[in-house]
């Protein structure tokens, strides 16, 4: 696995009877720092940001996730991004912040499948069963930093930063090999 | 059926027969046999010859602890393996074996003249031997030990097999799946406790797969297993085999090796062999069981003699005879139960010796009923046979006197000196042991992780008293969880309860110096080596052990630990608590590399970064090189060139027209915040208040200490917002100082980090065609001396792609970096490369790059300087903001070393004949001086440089800066060089180059 994350097929990379991997469409996304009352930006971003670690909320197209006390991830259509960036830039005087459009710095893995849970357990040292349905975790994943969306019981978005997306996808492929080969 | 074979016992499909291979020779057995129990079956003890002394040797148990019969597995091209222990190797049709430690052959080995010279080889003889004369050393001893140690031969080929590795999660580990194990399993399962039971065997039942005349709640014991494992995977238990615990790590992880394919003679597709499961458990219960000691007598290591226990394991759990006439000897009541099972399975036992004046009536009746001899206060003192024993040596004793020897022809001795409970895993927990006197044995005393001991692991002993403790112990796991545990109760009838006591080496009329009584049967240390270790003034078991290398082979002490113990407290006269116990140490039994590696091998060895451009590179011919993870282009070669003339034509061709160059690696952080200037201020040395937006700035970054650690272009991009570049190397080290510092020292500052490396794609264009190349794509800004001065930057539009345009240059010619976002990156690198043409447009790789920066006296962070290096040393005081306040570095510059005079700075050097100086060469002032000459630096970088005409060289040296124009030296092997110090700018110190 050479191929930058770039030149990826964006159909389905791996496919077994115990999951399956594929790259998820480009998306707009953001790191949101700021700490005291948030009012301001929530506003702005017409949302309320969750205050709980791992915790989501989302409005229309755009959908925040709390990563620590005073950070957050967006995340929006490509387009977006500029009229995010305006809004919240109205609100800098009243609450500064930190707002970088880092759309470009990751790519995405949609993980789904049966074992799709399981298949994590090969390079995450988590435990899967905690982060709920509807949550996130920022963690590892064969000891890269990823951010893992859970959507569904068995359905999972992995967020890593392109140079690193190789090296975990080629786990990623081996696992659902394994997976497929245990279950028959 | 073999000879040995008992039709109707043990748990081998007889319906399955097997062939293998042991030397060559085709065997058969069956399914569910391992390699001894099939070799047994077929008359076979003899399987291997001894690590020091080569003395045929054959197995002494039947599990993992296994200390003599380690062979050689082949199991197919490529899949070798040494020292698997025949006892556990499971057979299957095809499967070769080879004995180990033997030439030429296993019957008839020449080393075992070590056997002969016995004396010779005492405990320290390594240490005592191979000292002197001095001049030996590298021709004779070293050679010699080398080709004497090891055992088995290590495997030469590719290992074409693969090996995976898991985390799993759950309330409750239990480790051993015997009578405890099992019990703890069912009471611990309660509702929503997810429990996981692991044992290292092909099957779970420990002590019940050798014991099947116990009745538990009215079931035979086989039964009753049969469906408690089924009840316990209905209750979701989940129930691992072959799968070994071996190691205990901090706050109750465990790691589990599982061994998925060796016991199979087709490989499954996409199954790795082994897999390393990480395990963190809320709650551990350590149900390992006890292991059998040896009794420590003069040939208690012939082919033939075995534990008691394991003799009954071969018999009930394989359905082998071990022999047909064997003699028990044993100082605990379990041998005897040995002994009827074998004499009621058709072996006539010659005898019953036991070390105890006083035995159980109902054992000593039952022998009797039997037809068996017992003999009570006896001891051995010798067995007899060359590859198998033919008889065995006893001696009444009576107080301190042994008397005349009576020779027992047999076929097997089966030995039995008492248990030891498995401490390995609580060991590694460091939890504390306490000495039980009356057993003379450890006991597991108190340990920091949440761990429980359960059955014979803490001493109990017998079937029903296991199940008891294991139910005990598992609800007191689930009591801490806070549920409820399930309420189980066990009656066991023929329960096999009993006691026995504890010997060192056994008595005899004979000359206990020449005795070679076994205590480590792998590494052939005797009781006569432990004591002698202790009278060459070895006090603890510590030294004892390290002398003698007494418990230091592949079995890690298992069998030899608890009687070398007793041995050397004895000698030392002093109780075993005072003399101590080894540590044990992961893993509990030799793990393969393979599981500690994982998914880690081959491709997936390590993670290589690469860039957008990266696949371009490779296209069109790169040579690459790492750079901390990432891989980059490092020269591109034409056909027919060398790197030096790849590079010198990279050179050329950028200086004197246009090079194109992938920076993408550069670290990227972006600082966003209203205090975001005055973070700067306190982070760099450089002052960052008067930078105005869109201008940049070379930024140096400091330890505490003083020293350089990073530097970098940082573009101002507004008011509140810096584009930090660090090097390639740096970027991770660099955010984790900053958010250490903003999170420790100044969280007060209203500021953010956040890191933008992959964000973008940067390319770095360089040469006196840089702008005229690049200005008919940038919309928004007007490359000229006056709209875009050299250390600007700007947000635009470049080839109609969003972009961050930095006017910089590493190389001393015109140069811009081009920021995009990070996958449009490959499609502006091929713009540009197309457009460039008209340019003669050369790429380049770091090479050229360092070339380049050296011939402009640029220092590279970590080549230049390594961490001993202050801005003044690198003649870079004028990075140095002199009227700030404070920055990180600033006490440490003032550090008294750090302001002395004749530090080593940095300059560049020429040298005499022209030649090209090697980096790291050491410099010297006077090369008359005598030898060892007081060295005054070093050359850090060295390079041929076209444009200069000759070889550049840059270096650290004492007082430099001060000795422009001197001559210093550096010895080399064939010569010494003479180089002249100069300026380190060795091209165009006006910087008129840089000009548009």
């Amino acid at each position: 696995m050479n191929a930058p994350i770039s030149s990826f097929d964006p159909f389905a990379l791996v496919e077994t009877s115990a999951a399956q991997v594929r790259v998820a469409s480009p998306c707009g996304r953001l790191s949101l720092r700021a700490r005291g009352d948030l009012a301001p930006l929530n506003a702005a971003l017409g949302l309320t940001l969750p205050e709980k670690i791992g915790q989501r909320v989302s409005a229309g197209n755009l959908e925040a996730i709390c990563l620590g006390p005073d950070e957050w991830k967006l995340e929006t259509e490509t387009g977006a991004v500029a009229g995010i960036e305006e809004a919240c830039a109205k609100v800098y005087a009243e609450l500064p912040h930190a707002l970088v459009d880092i759309s470009a710095r990751e790519a995405t893995f949609v993980i789904e499948g049966v074992r799709a849970a399981e298949l994590l357990t090969l390079g995450c040292p988590r435990d899967i069963a905690t982060i709920e349905v509807g949550t996130g975790r920022r963690t590892v994943f064969d000891g890269a930093t990823v951010l893992i969306w859970r959507d569904g019981e068995s359905s999972f978005r992995m967020d890593v930063w392109n140079s690193f997306a190789p090296h975990l996808f080629a786990l990623l492929d081996t696992g659902c090999r394994e997976l497929a080969a245990e279950a028959a | 059926m073999s000879e040995y074979r008992v039709s109707g016992r043990g748990r081998i499909d007889t319906a399955q027969p097997v062939s293998f291979t042991f030397d060559g020779a085709t065997y058969r057995g069956f399914k569910g046999d391992t390699v001894a129990s099939a070799l047994l079956a077929n008359g076979v003890h003899l399987m291997g010859r001894s690590f020091k002394y080569h003395r045929p040797r054959g197995a002494v148990a039947a599990g993992s602890e296994e200390p003599n019969a380690l062979i050689g597995t082949r199991r197919g091209a490529g899949r070798f393996e040494p020292n698997t222990r025949a006892t556990v190797q499971e057979i299957w049709n095809g499967l070769e074996t080879s004995s180990q430690n033997k030439y030429p052959s296993l019957k008839f080995d020449v080393g075992a003249v070590n056997d002969a010279a016995y004396m010779l080889f005492s405990a320290g003889f390594y240490y005592k031997t191979f000292m002197w004369p001095k001049s030996f050393w590298d021709k004779v001893y070293e050679p010699f030990i080398r080709a004497a140690a090891g055992l088995g031969v290590s495997p030469t080929e590719e290992d074409p097999d693969t090996y995976a590795s898991r985390n799993l999660h759950c309330d409750v580990l239990i480790v051993g799946a015997g009578p405890s194990g099992l019990a703890a399993a069912r009471a611990a399962a309660a509702k929503g406790v997810s429990v996981v039971l692991v044992d290292e065997n092909a099957e779970a039942g420990g002590t019940l797969l050798s014991e099947p005349q116990a009745r538990i709640d009215g079931k035979p014991a086989w039964d009753w297993l049969a469906s408690e494992l089924a009840a316990l995977r209905e209750m979701g238990v989940r129930i691992m085999t072959r799968t070994t615990a071996i190691g205990y790590y901090h706050q109750n992880m465990i790691g589990l090796c599982e061994k998925l394919t060796d016991h199979l003679a087709e490989l499954p597709a996409d199954t790795p062999r082994e897999r390393l499961w990480r395990v963190r458990a809320r709650q551990v219960v350590l149900a390992q069981g006890a292991l059998e000691k040896p009794l420590v007598f003069h040939g208690n290591d012939r082919p033939g003699v075995m534990l008691a226990g394991s003799a009954q394991t071969y018999l009930n759990r394989y359905g082998v005879l071990v022999g047909k006439r064997p003699v028990v000897l044993t100082c605990h009541d379990s041998a005897w139960y040995a002994a009827f099972d074998l004499h009621r399975a058709g072996a006539k036992v010659q005898a019953i010796v036991d070390t105890r004046g006083s035995v159980r009536e109902e054992l000593v009746s039952e022998a009797k009923s039997l037809g068996i001899p017992v003999k009570l206060s006896h001891t051995a003192s010798a067995t007899s046979g060359r590859l198998r024993v033919s008889s065995i040596r006893v001696n009444p004793v009576s107080g301190n006197t042994v008397g005349a020897g009576e020779k027992i022809a047999c076929d097997a001795v089966l030995m039995s000196g008492g248990w030891t409970p498995s401490l390995h895993l609580f060991s590694h927990t460091k939890g504390k042991l306490a000495w039980d006197d009356d057993r003379t044995t450890f006991l597991p005393d108190v340990t920091p992780e949440d761990c429980v001991i359960a059955g014979a692991s803490r001493g109990l002993w017998g079937i029903e008293a296991a199940l008891t403790d294991g139910a005990e112990k598992g609800r007191a796991v689930a009591d801490a969880l806070g549920v409820a545990g399930n309420a189980v109760a066990y009656a066991v009838e023929d329960d096999r309860t009993g006691t026995g006591v504890s010997h060192k080496e056994l008595p005899t009329d004979r000359s206990p110096g020449k005795a070679k009584a076994f205590v480590d049967y792998q590494n052939d240390v005797t009781a006569k080596d432990l004591r002698l270790a202790v009278r060459e003034g070895m006090r603890s078991i510590e030294h004892v052990k390290r002398y003698t290398t007494n418990g230091m082979a592949t079995d890690q002490g298992k069998m030899s630990n608890i009687n070398g113990l007793n041995i050397a407290s004895d000698a030392l006269g002093k109780k075993q608590p005072q003399v101590g116990l080894t540590t044990f140490r992961p893993p509990y039994t030799p793990t393969s590399f393979g599981a500690f590696a994982g998914y880690h091998r081959g491709a997936h060895f390590e993670l290589t970064r690469k860039t957008q451009i990266d696949a371009w590179a490779e296209e069109n011919g790169a040579v690459f090189e790492p750079v901390g993870q990432w891989r980059r282009a490092w020269y591109f070669p034409k056909p027919g060139e060398d790197m030096d003339a790849a590079v010198r034509r990279e050179c050329k061709a950028t200086r004197s027209s246009v090079g194109i160059f992938d920076a993408s690696t550069l670290g990227k952080i972006e600082v966003v915040g209203p205090d975001a200037v005055e973070f700067m201020n306190r982070m760099y040395t450089n002052p960052w208040t008067k930078l105005a937006p869109g201008r940049c700035r070379y930024g140096l970054l400091l330890g505490d200490d003083g020293y350089i650690r990073d530097d970098g272009v940082i573009g101002r991009m507004t008011e509140d917002r810096f584009h930090v570049t660090t090097t390639t190397g740096g970027a991770a080290r660099v955010l984790n100082m900053m958010e250490d510092y903003l999170q420790t020292e100044w969280p007060d500052l209203n500021v953010w980090l956040t890191s933008t490396t992959e964000q973008w794609s940067t390319i770095a264009l360089n040469g006196p065609n840089a702008a005229k190349l690049l200005q008919p794509f940038v919309e928004g800004v007007t490359l000229t001396e006056e709209a875009f001065p050299h250390m600007s930057c700007v947000e635009c539009t470049v080839a109609g792609m969003p972009a961050r345009l930095f006017r910089v240059s590493f190389t001393g010619e015109i140069g811009f970096e081009v920021n995009v976002p990070a996958p449009m990156g490959r499609k502006l690198w091929e713009t540009l490369w197309e457009a460039g043409q008209q340019y003669d447009i050369t790429v380049y790789g770091t090479e050229t790059m360092h070339v380049l920066r050296a011939e402009k006296g640029y220092i590279i962070v970590g080549q230049d300087t390594d961490g001993t290096v202050t801005p003044y040393d690198c003649g870079m005081g004028w990075a140095v903001g002199k009227k700030k306040p404070d920055f990180v570095g600033m006490r440490g510059l003032a550090r008294p070393d750090l302001v002395a005079e004749g530090r080593k700075q940095f300059v560049g050097l020429l040298t005499e004949d022209g030649s090209k100086l090697e980096e790291g060469a050491q410099i010297v002032f006077d090369p008359k001086q005598q030898i060892p000459m007081t060295m005054v630096g070093h050359v850090t970088s060295s390079y041929e440089s076209e444009e200069v005409g000759q070889p550049i060289a840059l270096a650290l040296v004492q007082g430099g800066q001060n000795r422009m124009g001197d001559t210093v030296y550096i010895p080399m092997p064939d010569r010494t060089i003479a180089a002249k110090i100069t300026s380190t700018i060795f091209v165009d110190p006006e910087n008129a180059r840089l000009k548009i």
